[in-house]
């Protein structure tokens, strides 16, 4: 049998010689064109703004905050919100192995060689974007309890009850810790036939067998797992989904490239997101905080 | 010569243009004219060591700027210009945790457009990313990633992996507060992996922080190991674009 990809070669129409044009002088000039013009930009770039050149490194005198190279503070983003092994490895692990497999998912012919070669690629193209940004940066500023403060600002501000605070009640809805810490476990343990479940669901016996040295896999902290393992991936699992779904009862979804074009387009909103935010909206202590508040302390 | 009774009948612009081009040193290296039939156009690509990583002919949706908005040769461009910088560098700097700091200082004040050549270098290689970034979404977006260009997507990706790493590996170089915690920072993602963290980590590092060896493992593939790979794989990378028939286009 012949490979798909081998027969897409084979099917190729012909070559047009009309269509086509020599490559001197046509391309070798817009080439020529777009380097000198990025290496003159580049000259007056770097004859203007200068390298950043701090103080000698010294492992004991660490900045607040410490950030990773700017290409990479999407990752540390992450950080904020799961587990470091989901954040720092898992995550861009599978972003990436799932990048490469896009066309061997999607192998079908049409859209290809023009710009948004589907009907709808357009509208799915800037709804994947802008939903991914809205929503990531809704769940930011949630991590972020900004709608804890806000919402006190406003209601003090307000004059409807100067000393009013976030409700107790609401604890668990602080942050994406608030499931952790804001819901009184301690006394969700509950009796079926005189024998207790879930004593203690901070330590969870699940004695996987040869397990020992790994703790985590003897005694399950459920609250911890559910706020930075659960949740986290259940939204990075769900929200595409979500959106696929959604767009799909639009109507605006035929083939497997209109889904790789709202999910990739969801991903290049999700990545911009937390680059910007990673590099220009955490301050010390990785706070939200608006970029000009931002200083660097050294401790 | 002939030259000699056509002289007066000669403007000025063409004495000088003889004068460049016409003397037998230059025609020693460029052994044609400025090739103006397409015959000789042709030829110039196709003999040339290095116009000839392209065909001879392209298509002519190909050659509007608004299909590839030249993103790729970019990439490739700032890595030559990263090459020559870096090199430049390489003569001023040494990877050790005395002097590199040291040499740093000394090239920006010291050395004749030392400045120069460290922004150009640091500017480059944010371009480079930032280009490579977009270079990625124009394939995505044309949808020129279907096949039977699927593995040359999946060299891109390697490329794309290949062009942090190099950047990520540089950064550690100058031995800054910034450079020593945004390596450490770095490394201890790394060393959070569910298996072979530590183990990752300390590969990399040379020990169990950044210090002498991180520094010089950082440094050697900064300036050799990664160069090595990503050139190949740019190699592969080319001629893959070639071999697949060109750029895609609709069938
Ligand atoms: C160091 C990084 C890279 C360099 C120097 C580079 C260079 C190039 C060049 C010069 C071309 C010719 C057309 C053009 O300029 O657009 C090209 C095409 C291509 N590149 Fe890259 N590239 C890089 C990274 C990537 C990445 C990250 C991807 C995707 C993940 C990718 C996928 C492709 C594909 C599929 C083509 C064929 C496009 C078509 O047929 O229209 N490349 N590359």
């Amino acid at each position: 049998m012949v490979s798909r990809a081998a027969a897409a070669i084979r099917t190729r129409p012909r070559r047009e010689r009309e269509a086509e044009v020599l490559v001197w002088p046509d391309l070798v000039f817009i080439e020529f064109i777009s380097a000198l013009i990025f290496s003159i930009a580049l000259m007056v770039l770097s004859a203007m703004v200068n390298a950043p050149l701090l103080n000698r490194a010294d492992p004991d005198t660490t900045p607040n905050p410490s950030k990773a190279p700017w290409y990479f503070l999407n990752l540390q983003e992450l950080l904020l919100h799961m587990e470091p092994a989901w954040a720092g490895v898992i995550v861009p692990t599978i972003a990436l192995v799932l990048l490469a497999a896009i066309p061997y998912w999607d192998r079908d012919q049409d859209g290809q060689g023009v710009w948004f070669g589907t009907k709808f690629a357009g509208r799915l193209t800037v709804f994947g974007f802008t939903a991914a940004t809205m929503v990531t940066s809704l769940l930011i500023i949630w991590d972020g309890s900004l709608h804890v403060i806000w919402t006190e600002n406003i209601i003090r501000g307000l004059g409807l009850n100067s000393d009013f605070s976030w409700p107790g009640g609401l604890d668990w809805f602080r942050n994406l810790r608030g499931f952790d810490t804001g819901i009184p476990w301690e006394s969700l343990g509950f009796t079926i036939g005189g024998f207790t479940m879930f004593e203690d669901w901070r330590a969870i016996p699940l004695g996987i067998p040869g397990t020992t040295t790994d703790p985590w896999l003897l005694n399950l902290n459920f609250p911890s797992f559910l706020s930075q393992q659960l949740i986290p991936v259940a939204t990075m699992v769900g929200l595409p989904i979500v959106f696929v779904l959604f767009c799909k009862a639009l109507g605006w979804i035929h083939t497997r490239r209109d889904i790789a074009l709202l999910i990739f387009s969801a991903f290049i909103g999700v990545y911009l997101t937390t680059t910007i935010v990673g590099t220009a909206f955490r301050g010390q202590g990785q706070d939200l905080k608006p970029p000009w508040d931002i200083v660097v302390l050294e401790e | 010569m002939s030259n000699l009774e056509r002289a007066p009948r000669k403007s000025f612009n063409d004495l000088i243009y003889d004068l460049i081009f016409k003397n037998y040193v230059w025609q020693s290296i460029f052994r044609t004219g400025y090739p103006n039939t397409p015959r000789n156009q042709m030829l110039a690509v196709a003999t040339n060591v290095f116009l000839h990583l392209h065909p001879t002919r392209i298509h002519r949706t190909h050659v509007k700027i608004t299909h590839t908005y030249c993103l790729g040769g970019l990439s490739f461009f700032m890595f030559l210009g990263l090459t020559v910088t870096g090199v430049l560098l390489m003569f001023y700097y040494v990877p050790s945790v005395e002097r590199a700091y040291q040499d740093i200082q000394a090239l920006e004040s010291n050395v004749r457009f030392g400045q120069l050549l460290r922004n150009m270098h640091r500017w480059m290689a944010h371009a480079m990313i930032i280009l490579v970034l977009l270079h990625m979404m124009r394939v995505f977006y044309t949808g020129a990633y279907k096949p039977p260009r699927e593995f040359n997507w999946v060299v891109g990706v390697v490329l794309f992996i290949l062009t942090l790493l190099l950047s990520f590996t540089g950064y550690l170089l100058p031995w800054d507060q910034l450079a020593f915690w945004a390596i450490t920072v770095g490394t201890t993602m790394v060393g959070s992996a569910p298996v072979l963290g530590d183990e990752s980590k300390f590969l990399l590092l040379g020990g169990f922080s950044v210090g002498p060896n991180a520094l010089i493992r950082f440094y050697t593939l900064h300036v050799i190991g990664l160069p090595l790979v990503i050139s190949i794989f740019m190699a592969v990378h080319f001629w893959r674009v070639r071999r697949d028939g060109g750029l895609a286009r609709p069938l």
